[in-house]
């Protein structure tokens, strides 16, 4: 049902990051900028040879296919080392398999003229995506007079940006970039390396957004207090839901807004007790629960990640997605004290998340009112950024102290751990 | 049987009495309306630019009225399958089912409210964009949803708890509602002060002539989205006001003629008609509720979502039979502060000009067919408005 993509993200970076290098990021990619600028220029002659060759014989011209796949792996390195998803200082003509981040591109195929002509105008919705998402290299094309003229060779995407501020500072301090940000980064490069493989003619397969499918072989994250869990097939939709989905989550919104005045107040109240008794109140804790549960229903709701109208009691099992939240247990009380502060870089994130979430909607909108059920790698993007939206809201109302993981993937049992340094 | 049939008996009286109460009014019952031939007071290009502006709309509310019933009796039929779309509880799908039979009508009804839109545009009474137009529907439809939810909350809530005899419990709440929007509905509303001086020299003296206390006289810019001119009263004690479009004070009225106006709205306040407005609302919601939810049984009563598309159905038929009741309280209300307005401006020459003047920036047909008296008219015509005044100027003549 989920085949494999055509374009592959091959992650082999061990997190480790050299202090020198982090801070001259951006000095020493200079030469890089120019050179990705340079590239780009010519990618645009290239591109527009290559669709009228590929348009003329049903495929594209081998050299321009080399070409481009060397463009694409060089911008990914490029980004990557930008970033800060790899370490090493990248080399300028985007050879195969020399970078920790790196790209497995797909043969000369066949592809279809009907998706060769309209290549432009398909990819619109992916370019949409992967504006939210990351990455540089061509995300933002604008179409005038029928040819496709590039726009900004290094347009970013929210979520990578976020991520390489916050792995930036993270870097400096610590010497390696933590797991969930060097993911989040990694997964939003492997999207726009296949947008720009759609986009550029290597493949007519159209982009996934599973995050799980991106980063096979990444080693999962330890499994996070909070937890997303539901039924991964279900992806049917309601078409007059969906064609109404804002108007009726509008109630939901009148109810969290009331909900969530007394959750402010309970917090308040939460918070002092966990920071004199070093667990919070039990009755507060499940008070403010099943409003971080109710939230993640409504959001899932209109978000488009399930179907059915929650309900208004943020009630335990009764919503296809639902959220498994810790029982009261002993926090830190420096973790506790200073909650608001430390939950600011979570917040960036889950800000950032949120276009995406936005933007992977305002998509799934039309998918799932034209064929009833959602696109299953927009979904689970979806499932991503809800979870990390309530991992934060959990530790912000202080549910939990374990701090939001942004990987993509979901927490496993055992761990693989990539990295080996004592924490 | 018996106590039953008493404890019905009883009921019918205090609403009787209640009504009573509610219905006196201060015109004089020994008025006589004399007959007035709208010719004597019309072009008849303007009586044939009215009667062909209002046969077009008189057709668009029937069409959406039809529409509306029909989308949701296909709904109350239908419409009970989509509760499987709901993770929600009872109340919850009930709302759910709610909104999407609100949604379906709005859907069902929006051609012909663009159709109305183009027509009131093409008459010059309507500015508003045909984009703005969809986006404000959407945005009001947002607030139905809103007002729909909390009031399914209240009545399946009730009916959850006390089964056949909800709708005893129910109405006082939508009373309380219906209170506290009239209380807090001048509030929602951005108006200015009245500028002219000479104007509110004018309200101050019909203020102590009526004895209201004072009123402040309000404002609101409304010219960018209708030409239409009219006024309101509004809100109960703090926050009663007199409301005055800027569109009847961008000079098509004369000083007189807004007297009146103000004299007329000061005579709804003096008379208590927001009061009495509720008080209406009142004895119809208790009857109202009682019918639907007997319609409701249908479907297992209001305790159930998947009696909530019946509910819909049953409010708007009944809503729509009570039309010529309501209509015919709102005008009985409008004719005594018509009258009021009279007696304190002693001014019927301005006020048949007034009247005069309504013709032709709003449209009103004079004299309208009996249907749509009936069903469409909440003011007297103007020709009975104009045969008021005509009365008050010979009963004024004959009392010296
Ligand atoms: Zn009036």
């Amino acid at each position: 049902m989920h085949q494999d993509h055509p374009v592959k993200l091959v992650v082999t970076d061990d997190l480790r990051r050299s202090r020198p290098r982090v801070f001259f990021t951006l000095l020493l990619a200079i030469p890089h900028f120019v050179w990705l600028f340079l590239w780009t220029v010519l990618m645009v002659v290239v591109v527009i040879l290559n669709w009228v060759v590929a348009l003329a014989t049903g495929r594209p011209a081998a050299a321009l296919h080399r070409l481009t796949c060397s463009y694409i792996r060089y911008a990914t390195h490029v980004n990557a080392y930008v970033d800060l998803v790899a370490n090493p200082y990248p080399g300028f003509s985007g050879e195969e398999g020399k970078y920790p981040i790196d790209v497995r591109l797909p043969e000369l195929t066949p592809q279809s003229r009907w998706k060769t002509f309209f290549r432009l105008f398909l990819a619109v919705p992916a370019l949409v995506m992967a504006s939210a998402l990351g990455g540089g290299g061509i995300t933002y094309t604008t179409s005038s007079s029928g040819r496709s003229r590039f726009a900004g060779a290094s347009a970013r995407g929210a979520l990578a940006i976020t991520c390489a501020v916050l792995g930036w500072f993270a870097s400096m301090a610590q010497g390696h970039m933590p797991k969930g940000l060097r993911d989040a980064s990694a997964y939003s490069l492997g999207y726009t390396a296949q947008v720009m493989a759609y986009l550029l003619l290597v493949t007519d397969r159209y982009p996934d957004a599973d995050p799980t499918a991106m980063l096979d072989g990444v080693g999962r994250p330890p499994v996070h207090t909070v937890r997303l869990v539901g039924d991964a097939d279900d992806l049917r939709f309601s078409r007059l839901t969906v064609f109404f989905r804002l108007l009726l989550t509008i109630p939901h919104f009148v109810w969290l807004v009331l909900w969530g005045i007394a959750v402010f107040v309970a917090a308040i109240l939460n918070w002092f007790v966990t920071l004199f008794r070093g667990t919070p109140a039990r009755s507060l804790h499940a008070f403010i629960s099943r409003y971080v549960r109710y939230q993640l229903h409504v959001y899932a709701f209109l978000y488009l990640a399930a179907n059915p109208f929650p309900g208004f009691d943020g009630a335990p099992g009764r919503y296809p997605l639902d959220l498994q939240l810790p029982e009261p247990a002993r926090q830190n009380r420096w973790k506790t004290g200073f909650r608001i502060v430390l939950a600011v870089p979570a917040l960036a994130v889950n800000g950032a998340l949120g276009y995406g979430l936005a933007a992977a909607a305002f998509l799934t909108w039309f998918v799932a009112l034209a064929r009833g059920s959602a696109p299953w790698g927009l979904r689970n993007f979806s499932a991503y950024a809800l979870r990390y939206q309530a991992q934060a809201n959990a530790y912000l109302l202080l549910l939990t102290d374990a701090y939001p993981h942004a990987s993509p993937l979901e927490g496993a049992e055992s761990p693989q751990h990539e990295f080996a340094e004592a924490a | 049987m018996i106590r039953r049939a008493s404890l019905l008996a009883a009921a019918a009286a205090v609403w009787g009495v209640a009504a009573w109460f509610l219905w006196r009014t201060t015109v004089p019952s020994s008025l006589h309306l004399p007959h007035v031939d709208e010719h004597g007071f019309f072009t008849a290009a303007q009586l044939h630019a009215a009667a062909s502006f209002s046969r077009v709309e008189d057709i668009l509310f029937w069409g959406t009225t039809l529409l509306q019933i029909a989308a949701l009796a296909a709904f109350a039929r239908w419409g009970a399958r989509w509760a499987r779309e709901s993770a929600a509880g009872p109340v919850g799908t009930g709302m759910l089912l709610g909104m999407l039979g609100f949604a379906l009508v709005w859907v069902v009804q929006l051609p012909l409210e663009v159709v109305d839109l183009w027509w009131q545009r093409r008459h010059d009474l309507s500015k508003v964009g045909y984009t703005s137009f969809l986006f404000g529907d959407w945005f009001s439809l947002a607030g139905q949803f809103v007002f729909l939810c909390l009031a399914l909350a209240i009545v399946m809530g009730l009916a959850r708890r006390f089964r056949s005899t909800w709708w005893i419990w129910a109405a006082p709440p939508f009373i309380g509602l219906t209170l506290l929007f009239a209380f807090v509905s001048p509030y929602l509303v951005t108006t200015h002060p009245l500028h002219s001086a000479r104007l509110r020299a004018i309200a101050s003296r019909l203020e102590v002539q009526e004895g209201v206390g004072h009123v402040p006289i309000e404002v609101q810019d409304i010219h960018d989205v209708t030409s239409l001119p009219n006024s309101e009263a509004t809100g109960l004690g703090p926050s009663r006001r007199v409301i005055i479009f800027d569109t009847m004070l961008d000079g098509r009225f004369t000083t007189g003629e807004l007297k009146v106006v103000i004299g007329h709205e000061l005579g709804h306040l003096a008379r208590h008609h927001i009061w009495k407005d509720v008080g209406w609302y009142a004895l119809f919601a208790f009857p109202g509720l009682f019918l639907i939810a007997q319609v409701t049984k249908l479907r297992g009563g209001l305790r159930e979502p998947a009696a909530v598309p019946l509910a819909l159905l049953a409010l708007v038929v009944l809503d729509l039979f009570a039309l010529p009741l309501q209509n015919a309280i709102s005008r009985h209300m409008e004719a005594e502060a018509d009258w009021r307005a009279l007696v304190t401006t002693r001014d019927p020459k301005d006020a048949i000009a007034l009247f005069r003047r309504f013709v032709p920036t709003t449209l009103d047909e004079p004299n309208p067919s009996t249907w749509d008296y009936v069903m469409l008219e909440n003011h007297p015509t103007i020709v009975q408005r104009i045969a008021m005044a005509e009365a008050y100027a010979t009963s004024a003549a004959q009392s010296p």
